[in-house]
């Protein structure tokens, strides 16, 4: 199996790894940046393409790690060219686009894996089997939050234009929506507040979201860009009929660092969870996808997954602007 | 001397003030009274307590202030009995079930030119103190939102009565709003603008016919906004009744608030269960302080029985909401 892989960032470069972890060979990376690419390209002995057209011919996948908003035209490229594809979540920065690529997809025969990483986190992964192992009944009122610090990249940052990211309630919490569907099913309406709605040019965001499931259920999600770097806390809680789950990064951590600052020392630009476990779970997500696709094993999370992500993003956007709860048409059961 | 009654122990909460007030400097227990003398003179015995046989013989012995403890839907005539006397009242909240009661209450204290305190005693919790005062020297900048629980276990194993819809006036958003709601005014110094609430009963769905799971969202008047977790979602072996939390997002970043985090852990051979052992300040004790304080020195108490009008508004919003499926806006009275 050969793999390209489009653009080379946080995501492009994790992902490489899991690549690297599997059978399937890394053919080569393209980027907006080719310096970039080059670093990466040395030490998997890739290639570099100046695009992904370039690419298309010579790989069996492509992996998707550009910003959001290239997700829609990228997917259909590739998806044309009949191979198959693992992107980066938000799947689409709309839900009509992610409409399309889904439908292209069919369409064309190729698999669509959407990179929606938190399932494959073994904290999360465990929870969700001991909610459907029945182990504390019928799920209630859902609780997940996730936070850090804005995304730096002062460059073009595309992650704080809302255009091209959707911002905190679609880049960060996103995550969350679909994990609050895998425990608790299909979404009925979604109500949210963020800060930079109100203001603009606040120096933090932070959305709130109130999920309403078919099932009765009651999810909350709260998404941080509030703390002080290099903070990346996640909590989760699920309250069942029959008993609880709780999980808090603060308060699992295996390790505390009280190291003294050096000079020069600075958080990363784009805060990323970490409890040392002895596999990465980008890998463990990637591995996944290498078996649904070289084996046509099932994988955890589907393209209608990654579809209806977005849709419950984009509703959590017009609702943080209208003020009003916004209620989904039911695009799952469509697909 | 400031002599202090209670009237009616349907809440539970009126043995704890007994211990309080026997605390205090200056403060006298008079006596306490229930319209359940089984109960009341129970209590009144095992406390060494007086015993009146009535409201109106309690009331006639010429209290100072009264505590009054009984079921959420009946607080309206001991205050109106109580005001028409001229007796100082401190109210267990939700000060009331309907907005016609909450606003009689209020008035004919207003009318009788007696103290009204609601008891709403985290405003005594020395960790939100802390914020309060941060907030007040500017530590923190703007407020932007809360992200807050207060949730509990099912509290019918107090009193039978927190989960009648009548007597209590509904489940948990009744119980679990008012407290944050009470909070982020004091905090915020803004009236609640809008409210949207989701509600279920899939904890202890066959044991209550009142909501068991809640969540809110709401808007104040100056632009903050919060969410509000008021389930009764800790189940019965949690190490402790529940707590009230909450992210407070500023100018300046976050602060996070875990109001009853001042626990010992324990853990016992004859639980085979931790137990969380609290040894933070006793806010009732505080709050009844306050009451006593604001009797003798003649001045408003730090919360008001607006206060307590106010965040019934809240919580009665919040069922429109819920009802509808809309968001409800929040005309003040």
């Amino acid at each position: 199996m050969k793999v390209g892989i489009v653009g080379v960032g946080f995501m492009g470069t994790t992902h490489a790894a899991g690549w690297a972890d599997t059978p399937a060979k890394i053919i080569g990376f393209t980027a907006e940046t080719q310096q970039e690419a080059g670093d990466l390209a040395k030490q998997y002995q890739a290639k570099i393409y100046p695009d992904l057209g370039s690419m298309l011919p010579d790989v069996d996948v492509v992996d998707i790690c550009s910003p959001t908003h290239l997700h829609h035209e990228m997917i259909l490229k590739v998806a044309a060219a009949g191979k198959h594809i693992v992107c980066e979540k938000p799947l689409a920065r709309t839900t009509q686009q992610a409409r399309e690529v889904v439908e292209a997809c069919k369409k064309a025969g190729v698999q669509l894996l959407v990179a929606h990483v938190v399932r494959f986190f073994p904290e999360y992964a465990l929870a969700h089997s001991t909610v459907a192992e029945g182990q504390i009944g019928k799920p209630a009122v859902i609780r997940l939050q996730r936070g850090s610090y804005r995304p730096k990249k002062p460059a073009g940052n595309w992650f704080l234009d809302e255009d091209k990211s959707g911002g905190i309630l679609m880049d960060l919490m996103i995550h969350d929506y679909d994990y609050a569907r895998w425990i608790a099913g299909e979404v009925e309406s979604v109500s949210a507040r963020r800060v930079t709605e109100l203001h603009p040019d606040a120096p933090v965001d932070y959305g709130l979201v109130i999920l309403s499931h078919h099932s009765g259920a009651l999810s909350h999600i709260a998404g941080a860009w509030a703390y002080p770097p290099p903070t990346f806390r996640t909590h989760l809680e699920i309250a069942g009929d029959r008993g609880l789950i709780e999980f808090d990064s603060d308060s699992t951590a295996p390790i505390r660092n009280l190291i003294l600052k050096t000079a020069g020392s600075d958080a990363p630009d784009v805060a990323l969870p970490s409890s040392p476990v002895s596999e990465s779970p980008y890998t463990t997500q990637i591995k996944e996808f290498y078996a649904a696709l070289a084996d046509r094993k099932t994988a955890r999370v589907s393209a209608t997954d990654g579809l209806v992500a977005v849709q419950i993003a984009e509703a959590a956007l017009q609702s943080a602007h209208s003020g009003h709860p916004v209620k989904l048409q039911s695009l799952a059961e469509a697909q | 001397m400031t002599r202090i009654g209670i009237l009616s122990f349907a809440h539970h909460h009126g043995e704890a003030y007994i211990s309080n007030l026997r605390r205090m400097q200056g403060v006298e227990l008079l006596g306490v009274a229930d319209d359940d003398p089984t109960r009341g003179e129970k209590i009144a015995g095992q406390n060494e307590a007086r015993f009146f046989p009535s409201y109106e013989a309690l009331l006639e012995a010429k209290p100072d202030g009264v505590i009054i403890c009984t079921e959420n839907n009946r607080h309206r005539p001991l205050v109106e009995m109580a005001a028409a006397r001229g007796v100082h009242l401190l109210c267990e909240k939700p000060i009331a079930t309907t907005l016609e009661d909450a606003r009689a209450i209020v008035e004919a204290c207003d009318k009788a030119g007696v103290l009204l305190m609601t008891a709403f005693p985290m405003r005594f919790s020395a960790p939100l103190l802390e914020i309060k005062t941060r907030l007040e020297y500017g530590d923190f900048g703007d407020i932007y939102c809360f992200n807050a629980t207060n949730q509990g276990e099912l509290p019918a194993k107090y009193r039978a009565w927190f989960v009648d819809p009548e007597l209590a006036g509904g489940g948990a958003i009744m119980d679990h709003t008012v407290h944050l709601v009470d909070i982020m005014r004091w905090f915020t110094a803004s009236e609640v603008e809008t409210m949207y609430a989701r509600s279920n009963r899939i904890f202890h769905a066959d044991d209550v016919e009142v909501e068991t799971g809640a969540l809110e969202m709401l808007t104040f008047q100056n632009g903050v906004f919060a969410t509000i977790d008021a389930s009764w979602s800790r189940p019965q072996y949690w190490p402790t009744w529940g707590g009230l939390t909450f992210e407070m997002v500023t100018q300046r970043g976050t602060v996070i608030v875990d109001a009853f985090r001042q626990n010992l852990n324990v853990y016992r051979d004859d639980w085979q269960r931790s137990n969380w052992a609290y040894w933070g300040s006793d806010m009732n004790q505080a709050m009844v302080g306050d009451f006593a304080a604001a009797i003798r020195e003649n001045r408003p108490p730090r919360v008001t029985g607006m206060d307590g009008l106010r965040a019934v508004e809240a919580a009665l919003a919040a069922y429109e909401s819920d009802r509808t499926g809309q968001t409800v806006h929040i005309k003040n009275l």
